[in-house]
């Protein structure tokens, strides 16, 4: 039998695999005691095959290991503290806020120490900029994402004190008529924090029925639920009814309604 | 409760981590940290670079943990992600690089030195064979010589049948040898 080259290296490999049938592996045998260059290359592909075989695993650095815990130990860090606002911007926005914060702080305390009183002017002429350049970043119609910005400022603006109307509408308008879910989605959050307020309630209750996505639906229905408002059953019930509802939604609603009867 | 976590496997650790229970890439690291390692190590012929590049697989693995999907086979995954990472790191040092093998060099950068002397030369002349080989026989070899993973397994990972990969891997054996037994005579 003339078997071509490739087809001789092949049985060998196998053969020196253990891989062959009794057939072939006989045939091989024969090849070897016969051809001399079939043997020579048996013994040099047996050669390299078992130097493989015996060729130690590596050992990585004990780098390798502290370096994966450390990184780690910092993604469940962040995965702790990660909410609604978590991209970096936010960071920044915060500390705008922050410093927003302290300064209507530090404008409290001059005013109550009836001190300079062009500097409290000043003061809240900065807190009323930065409150105006929110609500502006909230109608950004080219970008959600200062939108978002817009609704984290006053957000976290507000949280001391009783947000006013403007404020309060802009978010409503914002609940209910913004192109993208993630800027609704905030909105909601930021009104949550002022469920006290009547006005704050009803838009709510009424925006459940305007919302289309579903992620939107989920948000809204935990937030009714959790400020305890029993006017939403109704709107629950109609959800529960509507055929073009996903199934989870309608899950969710479901939960509601016997969570506030 | 450890024991009940060693024997979980790989695909509900790698679930647990997608569903936000990062603690469990650890055992995942243990498990698999070594083999990735030792692949890119041969790929890279680098084993300080190897290791950075070990970093960036588990990296992804945790950062785009939610691209796993369900059902799917975690080695086959991470060997997929090791692929891809040891690619976009030749891309960019394909511009930087001119591609010359220093096979010389190269022997003594991967060796631990552990071996017999005899089993030792015969390690770095492997490793100089082995920098000799394209990049794709390399691969081949290092997965299913060095790291023993079934054609099976290897065919699918690089998505062509077990016939293709079984040629491929019997074809660079013997280029391999080739190179192997000409460095020799040097």
């Amino acid at each position: 039998m003339n078997m071509d080259q490739e087809r001789l290296n092949s049985m060998i490999i196998d053969y020196i695999d253990g891989k062959l049938n009794t057939v072939d592996k006989q045939f091989i045998e024969q090849e070897l005691v016969n051809n001399a260059d079939a043997y020579k290359l048996y013994e040099q592909l047996r050669e390299v095959m078992h130097t493989i075989e015996k060729a130690e695993q590596l050992e990585p650095s004990a780098k390798l290991k502290e370096k994966f815990d450390d990184f780690l130990q910092s993604e469940i860090g962040q995965q702790k503290t990660k909410t609604v606002f978590f991209t970096p911007v936010w960071y920044r926005v915060a500390a705008a806020v922050a410093l927003l914060v302290v300064g209507g702080g530090v404008g409290y305390w001059i005013s109550q120490q009836n001190r300079n009183k062009q500097e409290i002017l000043a003061l809240q002429m900065e807190i009323e900029t930065v409150r105006r350049l929110a609500l502006a970043q909230m109608n950004n119609d080219e970008s959600a994402s200062q939108r978002m910005l817009g609704i984290m400022a006053v957000y976290e603006s507000v949280q001391t004190n009783k947000p006013d109307d403007e404020i309060v509408d802009a978010l409503v308008t914002t609940m209910n008529t913004d192109g993208n879910s993630n800027v609704r989605l905030a909105a909601i959050e930021a009104l949550s924090k002022f469920t006290e307020e009547e006005k704050v309630r009803k838009a709510l209750v009424q925006s459940l029925s305007a919302q289309r996505d579903p992620v939107v639906q989920i948000a809204l229905i935990h937030v009714l639920v959790q400020m305890k408002e029993k006017e939403a059953i109704k709107s629950f019930k109609l959800i529960v009814e509507d055929e073009q509802v996903l199934p989870a939604v309608k899950d969710e609603a479901h939960v509601g309604i016997f969570k506030l009867s | 409760m450890t024991k009940s976590i060693d024997l979980m496997s790989d695909e509900s650790l790698m679930e647990a981590v997608k569903n936000g229970n990062l603690q469990q890439a650890s055992m995942l690291f243990d498990r698999y940290n070594k083999r990735i390692f030792n692949f890119l190590a041969r790929m890279t012929k680098d084993r300080e670079l190897a290791e950075d590049l070990t970093q960036n697989v588990f990296l992804r693995i945790i950062r785009y943990r939610n691209s796993y999907r369900e059902g799917m086979r975690f080695q086959s995954w991470i060997y997929q992600v090791a692929r891809n990472v040891f690619s976009d790191h030749y891309q960019a040092a394909k511009n930087k690089t001119s591609g010359f093998v220093d096979v010389e060099k190269i022997g003594e950068m991967m060796m631990d030195t552990q071996d017999s002397r005899e089993q030792e030369e015969r390690e770095k002349l492997l490793e100089k064979s082995l920098a000799l080989l394209s990049d794709e026989q390399r691969e081949l070899l290092v997965l299913t010589r060095f790291q023993r993973m079934k054609y099976e397994e290897v065919a699918m990972l690089m998505d062509t049948t077990v016939a293709n990969i079984k040629v491929k891997v019997h074809r660079a054996i013997q280029k391999l040898r080739e190179h192997y037994f000409q460095l020799e005579r040097i």
